[in-house]
């Protein structure tokens, strides 16, 4: 009980809200792109930096942000990615969200982790 | 607070760990469809488990991507707002000559 009055009033990493916003930056970035080696690349680390720029402008206090994102050649390949985290349930979360299309397909995942 | 060298991120020996487990797990196996969801529990869990009983104060993010080997690319980046002076990541790639691609990413936030 003690715990929960102490942490009330930090403004927690909201996974909805951070997946509309990787949602949008996927789409906006890869609509209608195909994939090829050099651009893949380039699109991989620009995705990456935009998505972590639009956490930083939500401004949330004392989180720390780490974005993974990835992009694949669409060749009917089966591709499965997943993750474990060690953290504190209160305060920690992640979102992710995935696009994919008939060249492509692109997942990125956000994690937002409380520094006390 | 007060950090000192047990704060340290030591990227060598989470490397090691990461490509242990991989190894140990993935030792040999082509991809099955109805596997690759266990493999990456057990790649996932048992490198936490390890890299917990290192003992240091750190929260840790550990992430596997494992795909076919079909002749597609794939490309992963990850970028990270954090401390640079206490946070890392280490990231192992399966070698070439595995019939499965596989990355395996840790991420260490110190506490």
């Amino acid at each position: 009980q003690q715990s929960l009055t102490l942490f009330s009033w930090i403004p927690r990493f909201k996974p909805m809200q951070v997946k509309e916003i990787i949602q949008k930056c996927l789409d906006d970035k890869l609509t209608g792109q195909k994939y090829h080696v050099d651009k893949a690349s380039k699109f991989t680390r620009e995705l990456a930096d935009a998505i972590k720029q639009e956490l930083k402008e939500l401004h949330w206090d004392r989180y720390k942000y780490i974005v993974q994102v990835v992009i694949g050649e669409q060749r009917g390949e089966g591709v499965k990615m997943g993750s474990r985290c060690f953290w504190d349930e209160d305060t920690d979360n992640q979102a992710f969200a995935t696009f994919s299309n008939d060249s492509l397909f692109a997942t990125a995942v956000a994690y937002g982790v409380y520094l006390y | 607070m007060d950090f000192n060298d047990e704060t340290v991120f030591e990227k060598e020996v989470v490397l090691n760990i990461l490509k242990e487990v991989t190894e140990e797990t993935l030792h040999d196996q082509t991809y099955n469809q109805g596997k690759v969801g266990q493999w990456i529990s057990d790649i996932c869990e048992k490198s936490t488990k390890k890299l917990v009983a290192l003992g240091k104060p750190f929260k840790y993010v550990v992430t596997c991507v494992i795909m076919q080997k079909n002749g597609a690319g794939m490309h992963t980046c990850s970028s990270c707002f954090w401390d640079n002076a206490n946070d890392g990541s280490a990231s192992y790639k399966s070698p070439q000559d595995w019939p499965l691609n596989v990355v395996t990413t840790c991420f260490a936030l110190a506490i």
